[in-house]
C-alpha cells in the first residue's frame, strides 16, 4: 500500500475542514460554500463504500454538535452522501474538473435536500423556496469552490507516478 | 484483509445500516440527552474547530463594523476637539460672571470684533454703540483687568482704542499706592510680544518684578483699581529723573473676545473691591460646577441602582437567582464632594489697596511725593502724546 497519496489526501480533508470553520463563517453569505461536503465527496470516492458512510457519519455528527436542534439529519445525510459517493464512483471518478463540479453540485444539492427534511426546523413554503432556490445556489457555489480548491491542490491529490 | 473487506459489499451495507441506525437514532434522541452529547463533542474534540469559527466570526463582525467604527471615531474626535473651545469660552463666560457680579451696576456688555488690517492689533470693534449707552471715553474692560477706551461711538457699535495703541496711557499705580507713573504700550520692538512700560515711576519707589500695577483712578477716565500688568524688569532710558519698569500686560490682545464697557456714572462710583469679588465669584462658579458634576454622578449612580434593582426583581420573579456580585438594594452612597479650597488672595497688598489706601510714610527726611501723573487723555495734550 502505497501511503504518500493516503498521506496528502489526509492532508487535503482536513485543509478542507478548517476552511469550513474558518472562511465560511468569516465570508457570512447567505448561501455558503460547505467544504465538509466537499472533504467527504473527495474522500468517498478514495475509500471503499462502507468506510465513506463512516467518514460521512462522523462529519454529520461534527457539523450537528454546533446545532444540537437537528443532531443526527447531518451525519444521517453525510452518511448516504458518502455511501453513495463511493458506490458510484466508477461513474463520477474522473480526472475532468465540469464531472468534478457536477459531483459536487449534486452532492451538495442532495446532502441539503436530506438535511433540511431530516431536520424538520424549516417547513411549506420555505422549505420549498430553500431547497429550489438556495439549496442550488449554495451546492453552484460550493462547486465552484470545489473546483477552485481542486485546481490550487492539485499536486496534494494528483496520484503518485510509482 | 483489505482484498477480503474490498470484495464484500454486505459489509459496505451492514456499516451504512449501522451509520444510518445511530444517525437516526440521535436524531430521536430526547432535548435532554441530546444537548449534553453535543456540547461534550464540543468541548473536546471539537473544541479547536469551534475556537476557530469563534475567531473567523469575530474577524467578519469587526470587518462589518470597521466603517461604523470609523465613523463614531470621527464623531468623538470631532466632539473632543469641540470640547476644548468649548471649555475655554466656558472659561471665559465664567470669568465674564464674576466680572459683572463684581461690578453688579454701570456695565455694558459686549463683544470685541478683530479686524484683519494694519492697525487692527491696536484697535477693535465693540457690539454696543450709543443706544445701549455707550459714550466716548468709556472704559473697556475685561475680567483679566484693563483692554482700552471708546474712542469712536455708533448707534449700534463703538470703536476701541486698546492699550497696545501707540497713543493710550493710562495713569497707574502699585497696589500700596508708594510708586505712580504712565503705562503705555512698549512699542521698541525688541520684545516677543506686547507688553507695557510703566515711566515716570520716582526713583525713591523700587518695584519688584512680579508685583501687580493697578490703574490709579487719577484723571477721571479710569477708575481706581483695575488691573494693569505685573512688573518685568526695570529697562534703562534716557529719563534720568525717574525710573521706567517694563510690565506684563494683564490682558493679552489676542485673548480679547468679551469685554464690559463701563458708563460715567459708574466710573465716577470707583472700582473698590470688583476685583477681589471677580476672583470670589471666579472660585464659586468653580465651586457650582464641581457642585453640578458631583450630583449628575450621583444620579448616575442612582439610575444604575436603580435598574439593577428592577433587573434582580425581573430574575428573581422568572425563578432565576440574582446576580451574586451586585446588591441591589445597597444604597447607593455618592462620592465625595470635592471641596474647594476657599479663594486666598493672591497679592495682599493689593487687597489692602482696593479696600482703602494705607499711610504713606511721612517721614521728614523724605521729600514729598510729587503729584501724581493722570490719564492722557484727559491730561495736556503736549504731556504725554
Amino acid at each position: 500500500m502505497n501511503v504518500g497519496p493516503v498521506v496528502r489526501a489526509t492532508i487535503t480533508f482536513l485543509i478542507f475542514i478548517v476552511l469550513h470553520y474558518t472562511l465560511r463563517p468569516l465570508l457570512g453569505w447567505r448561501a455558503p460554500m460547505d467544504f465538509l461536503v466537499l472533504a467527504l465527496l473527495l474522500a468517498a470516492v478514495r475509500v471503499r463504500p462502507g468506510t465513506a458512510a463512516v467518514i460521512g457519519f462522523l462529519l454529520g455528527l461534527i457539523s450537528d454538535s454546533l446545532a444540537p436542534e437537528a443532531l443526527g439529519a447531518g451525519a444521517l445525510a453525510m452518511t448516504t452522501i458518502g455511501f453513495g459517493a463511493s458506490y458510484l464512483k466508477a461513474v463520477f471518478f474522473a480526472d475532468n474538473l465540469v464531472l468534478n463540479a457536477f459531483f459536487f453540485f449534486l452532492g451538495k444539492w442532495v446532502f441539503d435536500i436530506m438535511y433540511f427534511i431530516g431536520e424538520q426546523r424549516v417547513h411549506g413554503w420555505e422549505l420549498v423556496q430553500q431547497l429550489i432556490l438556495w439549496s442550488p445556489v449554495s451546492a453552484a457555489v460550493t462547486a465552484a469552490a470545489g473546483v477552485i480548491l481542486l485546481f490550487i491542490m492539485r499536486p496534494l491529490l494528483e496520484p503518485s507516478s510509482a | 484483509m483489505a482484498r477480503v473487506v474490498r470484495g464484500n459489499p454486505r459489509l459496505d451495507l451492514i456499516i451504512l445500516a449501522i451509520c444510518v441506525a445511530l444517525a437516526a437514532a440521535a436524531r430521536t434522541l430526547p432535548t435532554t440527552m441530546r444537548d449534553p452529547l453535543a456540547t461534550g463533542m464540543r468541548r473536546t474534540f471539537l473544541a479547536p474547530l469551534v475556537m476557530l469559527q469563534g475567531r473567523a466570526e469575530m474577524s467578519r463582525q469587526s470587518l462589518l463594523l470597521a466603517e461604523s467604527k470609523t465613523l463614531l471615531k470621527d464623531s468623538v474626535s470631532l466632539a473632543a476637539m469641540k470640547a476644548g473651545s468649548l471649555e475655554g469660552e466656558n472659561e471665559r463666560l465664567r470669568k465674564l460672571m464674576g466680572l459683572a457680579s463684581g461690578l453688579r451696576w454701570g456695565f455694558i456688555p459686549a463683544e470685541a470684533l478683530h479686524g484683519r488690517g494694519i492697525r487692527d492689533e491696536t484697535t477693535v470693534i465693540l457690539t454696543a454703540g450709543s443706544q445701549a449707552g455707550v459714550s466716548r471715553l468709556s472704559p473697556v474692560i475685561a475680567p483679566e483687568g484693563l483692554v482700552g477706551v471708546v474712542d469712536q461711538v455708533d448707534p449700534t457699535m463703538s470703536h476701541a482704542m486698546l492699550w497696545t495703541h501707540p497713543d493710550f496711557r493710562v495713569s497707574a499705580m502699585s497696589p500700596d499706592g508708594s510708586a505712580f507713573g504712565i503705562a503705555q504700550a512698549h512699542l521698541r520692538g525688541t520684545t516677543n510680544g506686547y507688553l507695557i512700560e510703566l515711566r515716570g515711576v520716582p526713583f525713591r519707589a523700587a518695584l519688584k518684578p512680579g508685583a501687580l500695577i493697578v490703574s490709579s483712578g487719577w484723571g477721571g477716565v479710569w477708575p481706581r483699581g483695575i488691573p494693569v500688568g505685573t512688573v518685568l524688569q526695570e529697562i534703562k532710558t534716557s529719563e534720568s529723573w525717574a525710573r521706567t519698569y517694563l510690565l506684563r500686560p494683564a490682558v493679552s490682545p489676542a485673548d480679547i473676545y468679551s469685554v464690559m464697557i463701563l458708563r460715567r456714572d459708574r466710573v465716577a462710583r470707583g472700582m473698590d473691591g470688583v476685583w477681589e469679588s471677580v476672583a470670589e465669584a471666579e472660585a464659586a462658579a468653580q465651586r457650582i460646577v464641581v457642585a453640578g458634576d458631583s450630583a449628575a454622578k450621583s444620579a448616575a449612580l442612582a439610575e444604575a441602582a436603580a435598574r439593577r434593582a428592577v433587573i434582580d426583581s425581573t430574575a428573581r420573579a422568572s425563578g432565576q437567582p440574582a446576580r451574586t456580585g451586585v446588591d441591589s438594594a445597597r444604597v447607593v452612597t455618592p462620592a465625595p464632594r470635592p471641596t474647594t479650597p476657599a479663594p486666598v488672595p493672591v497679592d495682599s497688598a493689593r487687597a489692602r489697596v482696593l479696600t482703602g489706601p494705607e499711610p504713606i510714610d511721612t517721614t521728614p527726611t523724605e521729600p514729598p511725593p510729587p503729584p501724581p501723573p493722570t490719564d492722557s487723555l484727559v491730561a495736556p495734550p503736549g504731556l504725554t502724546r
